[in-house]
């Protein structure tokens, strides 16, 4: 099945994906970039959202420790 | 009502498992390989079609931008068909989330202003300042072409995602206020059916229209950078 894909797809398009597509590689890697950098502020958001919420239920729970992995928001 | 409003835009999902990716795939089986030197009427008709709207749109490039054919051409066939597909009673239009189509906009206005900076960087740097320009003005008008060279991604997606969302929205609210009113009044309910075929056919011609001034607007860009 492999060889039919290399086949098929890859053996036309080589000179597209390796020469004419070069500069939409880098700008799918910018795309990516963004895409980490929007969920990683919601992951910390919603951290510190669920820190805020179970210090404000109740001061002696312990908080979650996925909270202490993660960078701090002030750094 | 208005969970109902928007129920046809959330991620489809069979038997709790995304089929996003199927349904993206879905209309490139309805443009079959060709196989032989004459092929059978679809594939003749849209082998034309492709011919037709290639030679118009690359007629502005030269050779460096001719490169792109494959992939202007491939833009405008999958919005088209995509947009088209959507106009289906409960379909999913992958085109309506925004997240696509910034994942269509932003590699591709990325790869016009990478080839620009490339091959031309002069040209390319010359683009924030327009000829003629007082002296005084020069500083804002730079931060001006700035941030229209940055919105124009922006811009890309979301003319899209608004006017296949918005067309939906009408068909589906239209649609909706033609039903209540069937046993409210019947004059009133034709007259509204009436309205709902013409915004149909609206939306047939919006769904190829968008595609159009997507691929049009990014095959642009790329004759400004080559």
């Amino acid at each position: 099945m492999l060889q039919n894909l290399v086949k098929s797809v890859w053996v036309p398009m080589k000179p597209y994906y390796t020469q004419a597509y070069q500069e939409i590689w880098l700008g799918m890697g910018l795309m990516s970039l963004i895409v980490y950098k929007i969920r990683s502020a919601d992951k910390r958001s919603k951290a510190l959202k669920g820190k805020i919420f179970a210090s404000s239920k109740g001061g002696g729970q312990k908080t979650p420790s996925y909270f202490l992995r993660t960078r701090c928001p002030m750094a | 009502m208005n969970e109902n409003l928007f129920a046809s835009f959330a991620a489809p999902s069979m038997m709790g498992l995304p089929i996003v990716v199927l349904i993206v795939m879905f209309p490139s089986i309805l443009f079959p390989t060709p196989s032989r030197l004459i092929n059978n009427r679809l594939i003749s008709i849209q082998q034309w079609l492709i011919q037709l709207t290639s030679k118009q749109m690359l007629a502005i490039h030269n050779q460096k931008g001719r490169t792109w054919a494959l992939m202007l051409m491939s833009l405008i066939l999958f919005i088209g068909s995509t947009n088209l597909l959507g106009l289906l009673p409960h379909s999913f239009t992958p085109t309506t989330q925004l997240s696509m189509n910034l994942g269509m906009a932003i590699p591709l206005w990325a790869g016009t202003v990478v080839t620009g900076f490339r091959y031309k960087t002069k040209a390319s740097l010359a683009h924030f300042l327009p000829q003629g320009t007082p002296l005084p003005l020069i500083p804002i008008l730079v931060v001006i072409e700035t941030i229209s060279l940055f919105i124009q991604p922006m811009a890309l997606a979301v003319r899209l995602t608004a006017n296949i969302t918005a067309g939906h929205l009408l068909i589906h609210l239209i649609g909706g206020a033609t039903l209540a009113l069937i046993n409210i009044s019947a004059t009133t309910a034709f007259i509204t059916f009436i309205i709902l075929i013409l915004l149909t056919i609206l939306e047939f011609a919006v769904a190829l229209i968008q595609a159009y001034v997507f691929t049009l607007l990014v095959s642009l860009y790329l004759h400004d950078n080559t």
